[in-house]
């Protein structure tokens, strides 16, 4: 039988090293392939971009990229991060022209945007839709009307506790520290004011759904509305809109001097 | 008009006359005859002590000028009375009723009390100036000297006062009616008081008698000593941090970045009668809440809750709310005095007259999740807390 047995030829090296070769590219292989199977984050970055959100990151890198980064993980002494600011940042920095800046200082200020009309549209929801698919964050709910079914009662309560200390108990606004400041609420609309509360810019703080819930965000907007509308009896010129008693104390002042200086003349000339 | 042109005419001096001065002559006899008027109205000056040397027209009557200066007159008080009527047509027919929010810029009715005062102030204007005129341009040019006596008046006059003024107190008869003196000091006295009670009445309360709930309590601890937190308020157990709607509070409830009032959640807790307890509580990004465990003050060692910081609401300057929170810088700003708080630094000032640090409330979780104001001791118990020092401005005990 040890006879029978076919005696094994020495093989020749060239096979030796193909073998071996062989060998390596399998453990390759099942190395990489398991990985690729075990390792799903990987996979989903793969997953392509809607198509708005490629013409957002088309734009993106043109002119948000030199501040913001690559992949808007953001640029040390430049500009934020942007993962997890979500589509409301978005629409309300791009929406009202803080963004793109014009340069570096304090706070971006509230600027003619970049584009105009429906441009301004598709662009923004372009940008939007492309942040909101690389890192997620606050959502916007639609249409232009967010404040209905708001009760402009409950809202002043809510905007007197929350937003008047910032931006005044009428909306006028006011200074912060180092040159910030929180604008004046007289031209928002109900679309900006709902996305500086999700998403808080600049210094503002974020007063998520689980603290202001929608409804309550739809009663401090009508409430907002009610202060946009509101007119200003009694009153020509508003002053701030700090009431009634501004107006008095300005013509009080005014009128006074007037007449100190109107008595003077009188008196110089008999 | 034609009263004054008649004395001048017919009863008083021709244009151009000066008279000569005649103080201390003789007094003229008033029912002597051919006396004028105009000697008599002289003569009434005269006895009181006033001499009137100089007497004439200032116009030339019925001259050019005159006409000229009289119709001037006139049309001052026409436009007066046309300013009035229009205050009148106004005031009854110019819209006023607030029309709600569908005020806008081009509305009459933001007009409306413009208008009044503009016409009124217009009306009162120039009938002073038809008036003003009148009496600079067309009334006599007149001069009067009255003689005055210098220092002290004469010793007889002195007397004379003295005497009616003693009478008047001895007419009351005050000094024999007793009665009467005490009962005006009766009377009197409680209106001095009066006076006083702004200042004094500040005096009467015990600031440090203790609340009632505290007395109920059994603790004698003065309200200047703590806040709506203490957990005696509570039977004992820790606060837990409420909405102003009284509703309690989650982590989750505050966004990162996010900041949210407080109150503590007892009875009459969001009220003003704990007015010295809201506090602000802020979610912080998880870099700043690790800047801030870094370097948090002995005193406020474990006082954070993971990533969320509480500080009192009220100003160590002057007991304002320092709520304007700036999430990218970490700083609260006073709006009264612009006190600057840095919050990574337990809340030190770093600018404005506030010179302490914002108390911070020591935050930790219930059995149910919700915040509460207390702190995990060593033996892993959940202890009810004030805040550690007390809130609000410097007071004089301190």
């Amino acid at each position: 039988m040890t006879s029978e047995t076919p005696r094994r030829r020495p093989r020749g090296r060239g096979r030796r090293r193909l073998s071996r070769a062989g060998r390596l590219l399998a453990a390759l292989l099942l190395v990489g392939g398991l990985y690729t199977a075990f390792a799903p984050g990987l996979a989903a970055q793969d997953t392509p971009l809607s198509p708005t959100a490629a013409e957002g990151k088309a734009l993106y890198d043109v002119s948000c990229i030199t501040c913001h980064g690559r992949n808007a993980q953001g640029v040390e002494g430049r500009g934020p991060s942007l993962i997890g600011v979500g589509e409301a940042a978005v629409e309300f920095q791009v929406g009202t022209g803080r963004m793109p800046m014009a340069r570096q200082e304090a706070q971006a200020p509230d600027k003619p945007p970049l584009w105009e009309g429906e441009e301004l549209e598709r662009n923004t929801a372009a940008l939007a839709a492309y942040i909101q698919e690389l890192g997620g964050g606050p959502e916007m709910p639609p249409g232009t009307n967010l404040s209905a079914g708001g009760d402009p009662g409950i809202g002043g309560e809510l905007y007197r506790i929350n937003c008047s200390s910032c931006h005044a108990y009428s909306g006028g606004g006011g200074a912060l520290s180092s040159g910030a400041y929180a604008p004046g609420l007289g031209e928002a609309t109900d679309r900006e004011i709902w996305a500086a509360m999700v998403s808080g810019p600049q210094n503002m703080p974020v007063f998520g759904d689980n603290q202001l819930t929608p409804q309550e965000k739809a009663d401090v907007i009508a409430f907002i509305n009610y202060l946009q509308d509101d007119g200003d009896p009694g009153g020509v010129f508003t002053l701030g809109r700090l009431g009634p008693s501004t107006e008095g104390v300005a013509i009080f002042l005014v009128g006074i001097t007037a007449l100190l200086f109107a008595s003077l003349w009188i008196a110089g000339k008999s | 008009m034609s009263a004054q042109e008649s004395l001048e005419t017919e009863h008083g001096p021709r244009p151009g006359t000066t008279l000569e001065p005649a103080a201390g002559t003789a007094e003229i006899d008033i029912n002597a005859p051919g006396v004028t008027r105009f000697d008599l109205v002289r003569e009434g000056a005269r006895r009181d002590g006033i001499e009137i040397v100089v007497y004439e027209p200032r116009v030339e009557p019925g001259s050019r000028l005159e006409r000229r200066t009289e119709r001037s007159v006139a049309l001052l008080f026409a436009l007066a009375g046309l300013a009035g009527a229009a205050f009148i047509v106004a005031y009854i027919w110019w819209p006023w009723e607030y029309p709600g929010t569908e005020l806008n810029a081009f509305h009459l009715q933001r007009f409306y009390t413009p208008v009044l005062g503009v016409t009124l102030g217009l009306a009162l204007f120039l009938l002073g100036a038809a008036i003003i005129t009148w009496v600079k341009k067309l009334l006599p040019h007149e001069v009067a000297i009255e003689q005055r006596h210098d220092g002290p008046s004469a010793e007889e006059d002195q007397r004379i006062t003295a005497a009616t003024l003693t009478n008047v107190v001895d007419e009351s008869g005050i000094m024999r009616r007793p009665l009467l003196k005490g009962a005006i000091a009766l009377g009197a006295l409680p209106l001095a008081v009066i006076a006083a009670a702004p200042i004094i009445g500040g005096l009467i309360r015990d600031p440090h008698r203790p609340l009632p709930e505290m007395e109920a309590a059994g603790l004698d601890l003065s309200p200047q000593d703590h806040t709506g937190w203490h957990p005696a308020l509570n039977d004992g157990n820790p606060v837990r941090l409420v909405h102003e709607n009284g509703t309690p509070i989650r982590p989750a409830d505050v966004a990162v970045a996010g900041q949210v009032t407080v109150f503590p959640g007892i009875p009459r807790g969001t009220t003003n009668y704990y007015a010295d307890s809201p506090a602000l509580l802020i979610h912080l990004r998880q870099e700043h809440a690790d800047e801030l465990r870094g370097q948090l003050y002995e005193l406020n060692e474990g006082s954070m809750y993971g990533n969320y910081v509480a500080y009192s609401k009220i100003c160590t300057h002057a007991g304002c709310p320092p709520s304007l929170y700036e999430q990218q810088t970490n700083m609260l700003l006073c709006p009264c005095h612009q006190s600057q708080f840095e919050i990574l630094n337990n809340a030190r000032p770093v600018f404005g007259p506030a010179t302490r640090s914002l108390a911070m409330l020591p935050l930790a979780l219930d059995d149910e999740g919700y915040f509460v104001a207390g702190t995990v001791n060593d033996a892993g118990e959940l202890v009810g807390s004030d805040f550690k020092v007390p809130v609000g401005p410097s007071y004089w005990e301190r």
